[in-house]
C-alpha cells in the first residue's frame, strides 16, 4: 500500500506540474508523451463526478501523443471548451443529448497552433449553452462541480458532504478551469466575453488570462459577440499563461479583427521591479455583494505592492454603474443575430415537425435553445426594432465608448495596472447559486470583468488564497491594451508572493475518502 | 399646347392649375438593380464564382454558415464597386460600413445578409442615358438622366428550388455569398422604354468596366421596378414592386403593363396595394406575388 500511495503520488505530482517543468520531464525522457496521456486519460476517469468533459477524445489523443514531434508543446495535455470546433467523431455519452448533434469540420486556428506545436488534445470540456452564464450550470451536459469542492480543504472547514453540497466552478468555461485545476491538462482554452474565463479561473484557483481583443484568432470560436469574444487562456502559472500566449498570438487571415502581436515573445522577467509601477484600485469596484474575505485579499496584495515599493493609488471609472446594462443589450443584440444561422437547416439539431418552415425552424429553435438563450434572443431582438435602435442599441454602443474612455483616461494618468476583484465572493454551492435564475446571476457575478471586454483590454485573474470554507479566491489585474505581458510580468509578482496551494497537497486517493465518509456516517 | 415647350411641359402645375385641364395619371419608375460582381470569388469567402456548377460545389464553410467562420472581404469586389461608383459620378465613401440583413429564409443560410445599407461605398450619383424621342418620328436623340441614390456591396443568396411533386425545397448554395452590387436608383422615369433605355445604358457600362457581365437572362444583372402613378405636381401615389424581370425588353413591357393596371385600378374608384408583383412573361402582364407578410423589420 505504501508503494502504491507512492506512485499514486509520483503520477500527481507530475500531472500538478507547470508546462515548463512537465515540457523538461518529457525532453529528457523521465515522462514519454503516450505514459503522460494515459495518465491524463485516467486522471479523466477518476474526476467524472466533476462533469468537466463532454467529449473525451482518447483514440485520438493518444495517436497524437504517439506522433508528437520535438515541438514546444510537445506532449503537452491540453483541453479546450465545447465552442472551440474541432474536427472528431463524436461520441455520444449521455442519453439526453438530441440527435443531431453538430461536428464541427474545421479545427478552430488557435486549436490547430497549439496541435501544431505538438500538444495533445484529450477532450472537449462542459460549459454553459452557448457560453452564456456564470455557472456552467446551464448546459445540455449538466453542470459542472468545482474540484475544490472535494478536496480537503472544503471538507474539512465547512464540515459538508461534496456529493450533496459540491460548488460550481463558475462559468461559462467552466469545464477547462475544472479540468486545469483538477490536474487533466496543462492548459486549457475557454472563451471570454463577459468574463467566461475569468470567473470560473478564479473560483478554480487556476490562472485565467483573457488577452487584447484581436490578439488572439476567433477562427473556430463559435461567436456570442463578435466585438467582445476572446479566446481565453487558463494555465496553473502565469509562466505557462505567458507561454501559450506567445504561440497563440498574431494576425489570423480568416478573422479579420485580429492585429499584429506587439512584441517579439519575451519571457516574463523572474523578479519584476515593482518600484517604478503604478497600481490603480477603482472606488467604484467597491460593489454591494463584495464578501469581506474577497476585500482581505484585496487590501493583502494592495499592501504587498506597496511595502515593495510600488505607488498604489485610488482611480476612478466613473461610468462603471452603467456598464453591465450596457454590456447586457448590446450582448443581447449580437446573440439575436450570431443565433440566427441555428435554424436546423445545414447543421444541428432539426425538429420532427415539419408542416411548413417557418414552423420548422420555430420548433428546430425552440427545442434547440434553452431558456437562456431563448431569453437573450428574444431581448436582442427588442432592441434592434426599427422603433427601439437608437433608444436601445446606438445608446449602449455610445456608452461603451464612455467606459472604454474611463480606462484611457487612468491609464493616460500614469496608472500601470488596474487591481480588482475577479468575483463577488468565493465559490457557491450550486444549491444556493440555484437559488436565482442565470440572467440575475450573470448580472451579478459579471460586474468586475464585463467592461474590460467592452474596452477590449487585457485581463488576468491569480488565484491568491483560499477562503475560510477551502475554496480560492482570486483578484484580477487589468492592463492597456497590447500591454499583456507587461500585465503578466505584475501577475507573477503576485503569484510569486502569495503562495497559493496546489490542489495535489490535499488530494487523497479516492477510496480513502471513501472511507472517510464511512466514519462520518457511524 | 402639347408639345415639348408647350405650357404642360414646361410648367405643369400652372397647367394643371388651369381649369378645365386634363388631368393624367402617369407613370413614376425607380429601378433597384443588383449586379453580379465579376470576381473570382465571393465577397466574403474564397469560394469560385461560377454559373452553372453542380449543386452544392461551390460552398465553404463560411458560405454555409458553418459556426466559427467570419468573414474575409474580396478585395476585388471592393475595387469593382469603386469604379462602378466613378463612372457613374458617384461620391465614394472613404469609409463604409457593413451591416446585418435580417430575414429567416431557406437559401440564406446565417439568418442575415450582409449588405450595406446605412453607409454604403458609393452615393448620389447620375446614370445618363438616351433614347429616341421627338414629335412624330422619333428620330431624334433624347439624354435623359436618373439619378442614384447609392450603390452598396452585398451577399447574394443561394437558389430554392420547389420540388412539388415530393413537396420538398431544394437548396442551392452555389451562389450563396457571390458578390453583388446593389444599385438604388432615384424614381426619375416615367415609363418602360425609358427604364429599358436605363438598364442598356448601364449594361454597356459595367461591361466596358470589366465589373459586371451584365446578362440579364443569366442572372448576372437582376432589375426590379418601383412603379407608382400619380398626377404631375401631386404627390406620388403607393408604389408596387416587379420582380421577375429577365430582358431590357420585358423590363419596359412590365412596367407599361404595370402602369396601365395602376391607372385602371384608380380610374375605377379602387386602391393600388403596397405589394410585389411578378412580371408574367406568357402574359405580358404583373401577377401578386406570395406575400411577404406584412412590414418587415430587418433589425
Amino acid at each position: 500500500i505504501g508503494l502504491l500511495r507512492n506512485n499514486r503520488r509520483n503520477i500527481l505530482t507530475m500531472l500538478s506540474l507547470t508546462i515548463k517543468e512537465v515540457s523538461l520531464a518529457l525532453r529528457k525522457g523521465s515522462v514519454s508523451p503516450t505514459e503522460l496521456c494515459k495518465k491524463c486519460l485516467n486522471r479523466i476517469k477518476k474526476t467524472q463526478h466533476l462533469n468537466a468533459f463532454i467529449t473525451v477524445t482518447d483514440e485520438l489523443a493518444l495517436k497524437q501523443a504517439q506522433e508528437a514531434e520535438t515541438r514546444l508543446l510537445q506532449g503537452i495535455i491540453i483541453t479546450c471548451i465545447d465552442e472551440f470546433t474541432y474536427i472528431t467523431t463524436r461520441r455520444i455519452s449521455k442519453q439526453h443529448v438530441p440527435p443531431g448533434y453538430y461536428t464541427p469540420p474545421f479545427n478552430a486556428t488557435v486549436v490547430q497552433k497549439l496541435l501544431d506545436q505538438g500538444a495533445v488534445l484529450v477532450g472537449k470540456t462542459n460549459m454553459d449553452e452557448f457560453a452564456m452564464g456564470a455557472g456552467s450550470t446551464d448546459g445540455a451536459f449538466g453542470p459542472v462541480r468545482n474540484p475544490w469542492g472535494y478536496a480537503a480543504p472544503y471538507r474539512e472547514n465547512t464540515g459538508l458532504n461534496p456529493d450533496s453540497d459540491w460548488v460550481v466552478t463558475g462559468g461559462s468555461s467552466g469545464g477547462s478551469a475544472a479540468s486545469v485545476a483538477s490536474l487533466t491538462s496543462y492548459l486549457a482554452l475557454g472563451s471570454d466575453t463577459g468574463g467566461s474565463t475569468r470567473n470560473p479561473g478564479s473560483l478554480c484557483g487556476v490562472v485565467s488570462l483573457k488577452p487584447t481583443y484581436g490578439l488572439l484568432s476567433r477562427h473556430g470560436l463559435i461567436p456570442l459577440v463578435n466585438s467582445m469574444d476572446v479566446p481565453g487562456i487558463i494555465t496553473r502559472s502565469v509562466g505557462d499563461a505567458a507561454l501559450v500566449l506567445d504561440v497563440l498570438q498574431g494576425v489570423d487571415v480568416k478573422d479579420s479583427t485580429t492585429i499584429p502581436a506587439p512584441s517579439l515573445s519575451t519571457q516574463l522577467p523572474e523578479d519584476f521591479d515593482v518600484r517604478n509601477l503604478c497600481v490603480g484600485i477603482p472606488n467604484e469596484y467597491h460593489a454591494p455583494g463584495l464578501s469581506e474575505e474577497t476585500v482581505e485579499q484585496w487590501s493583502r496584495v494592495a499592501d504587498m505592492f506597496e511595502r515593495a515599493g510600488a505607488r498604489v493609488e485610488q482611480v476612478s471609472l466613473p461610468h462603471t454603474q452603467y456598464s453591465i446594462v450596457c454590456y447586457h443589450v448590446l450582448c443581447c443584440a449580437e446573440v439575436a443575430s450570431n443565433m440566427a444561422r441555428f435554424d436546423g437547416l445545414e447543421y444541428g439539431h432539426r425538429s420532427e415537425i415539419d408542416s411548413s418552415t417557418e414552423t420548422m425552424y420555430a420548433t428546430s429553435r425552440h427545442e434547440g435553445f434553452n431558456d437562456v438563450v431563448r431569453g437573450r434572443i428574444l431581448s436582442g431582438n427588442y432592441f434592434l426594432l426599427k422603433q427601439n435602435y437608437e433608444h436601445y442599441f446606438l445608446k449602449a454602443q455610445k456608452v461603451r465608448r464612455l467606459i472604454a474612455d474611463d480606462f484611457k483616461h487612468v491609464f493616460n494618468s500614469g496608472v500601470d495596472v488596474l487591481l480588482t476583484p475577479t468575483t463577488l465572493a468565493d465559490a457557491a454551492r450550486y444549491s444556493d447559486f440555484t437559488q436565482e435564475d442565470n440572467r440575475t446571476r450573470s448580472q451579478q457575478d459579471d460586474v468586475f470583468t464585463q467592461s474590460v471586454n467592452m474596452a477590449g483590454l487585457p485581463a488576468v485573474s491569480v488565484p491568491t488564497a483560499l477562503s475560510r470554507r477551502g475554496l480560492p479566491i482570486g483578484l484580477q489585474l487589468i492592463a492597456p491594451a497590447l500591454q499583456d505581458k507587461r500585465l503578466l510580468s505584475v501577475a507573477q509578482w503576485i503569484e510569486q508572493r502569495v503562495g497559493f496551494p496546489s490542489i495535489s497537497e490535499f488530494e487523497q486517493p479516492s477510496d480513502q475518502w471513501q472511507k472517510t465518509k464511512k466514519k462520518h456516517t457511524v | 399646347h402639347n408639345g415639348r415647350w408647350g405650357l404642360k411641359a414646361v410648367a405643369p402645375r400652372l397647367w394643371n392649375a388651369l381649369p378645365d385641364s386634363p388631368q393624367q395619371l402617369v407613370g413614376v419608375v425607380g429601378l433597384e438593380i443588383h449586379a453580379q460582381i465579376r470576381s473570382n470569388t465571393k465577397l466574403f469567402s474564397a469560394s469560385a464564382v461560377r454559373f452553372s456548377s453542380p449543386p452544392n460545389s461551390l460552398v465553404s464553410f463560411f458560405d454555409a454558415s458553418l459556426p466559427g467562420t467570419l468573414p474575409v472581404l474580396n478585395k476585388r469586389c471592393v475595387e469593382a464597386a469603386v469604379m462602378t461608383g466613378l463612372a457613374l459620378n458617384c461620391t465614394i465613401n472613404q469609409k463604409s460600413l457593413f451591416d446585418r440583413k435580417h430575414y429567416f429564409y431557406a437559401d440564406l443560410p446565417a439568418g442575415y445578409q450582409i449588405t450595406q445599407q446605412r453607409r454604403p461605398i458609393a452615393v448620389d450619383g447620375v446614370l445618363n442615358y438616351s433614347l429616341m424621342g421627338g414629335k412624330k418620328k422619333k428620330n431624334q436623340v433624347v439624354r435623359k438622366s436618373a439619378r442614384i441614390t447609392q450603390i452598396q456591396l452585398e451577399q447574394d443568396s443561394g437558389k430554392s428550388l420547389h420540388d412539388d411533386l415530393q413537396s420538398q425545397t431544394l437548396i442551392d448554395l452555389n451562389r450563396a455569398g457571390v458578390g453583388l452590387m446593389e444599385l438604388v436608383m432615384e424614381p426619375d422615369m416615367s415609363c418602360g422604354e425609358e427604364a429599358a433605355a436605363a438598364v442598356r445604358e448601364l449594361q454597356l457600362i459595367l461591361q466596358a468596366l470589366g465589373t459586371c457581365e451584365g446578362n440579364m437572362s443569366e442572372g448576372q444583372l437582376r432589375v426590379d421596378a418601383n412603379v407608382s402613378v400619380h398626377r404631375p405636381g401631386q404627390p406620388f401615389g403607393v408604389r408596387a414592386e416587379v420582380k421577375n424581370i429577365n430582358s431590357a425588353r420585358n423590363l419596359a413591357r412590365a412596367i407599361d403593363y404595370e402602369i396601365q393596371r395602376q391607372i385602371q385600378v384608380l380610374e375605377s374608384g379602387g386602391t393600388v396595394q403596397n405589394e410585389t408583383r411578378a412580371y408574367d412573361s406568357k402574359t405580358g402582364g404583373t401577377v401578386p406575388m406570395r406575400d411577404k407578410e406584412g412590414l418587415q423589420d430587418y433589425r
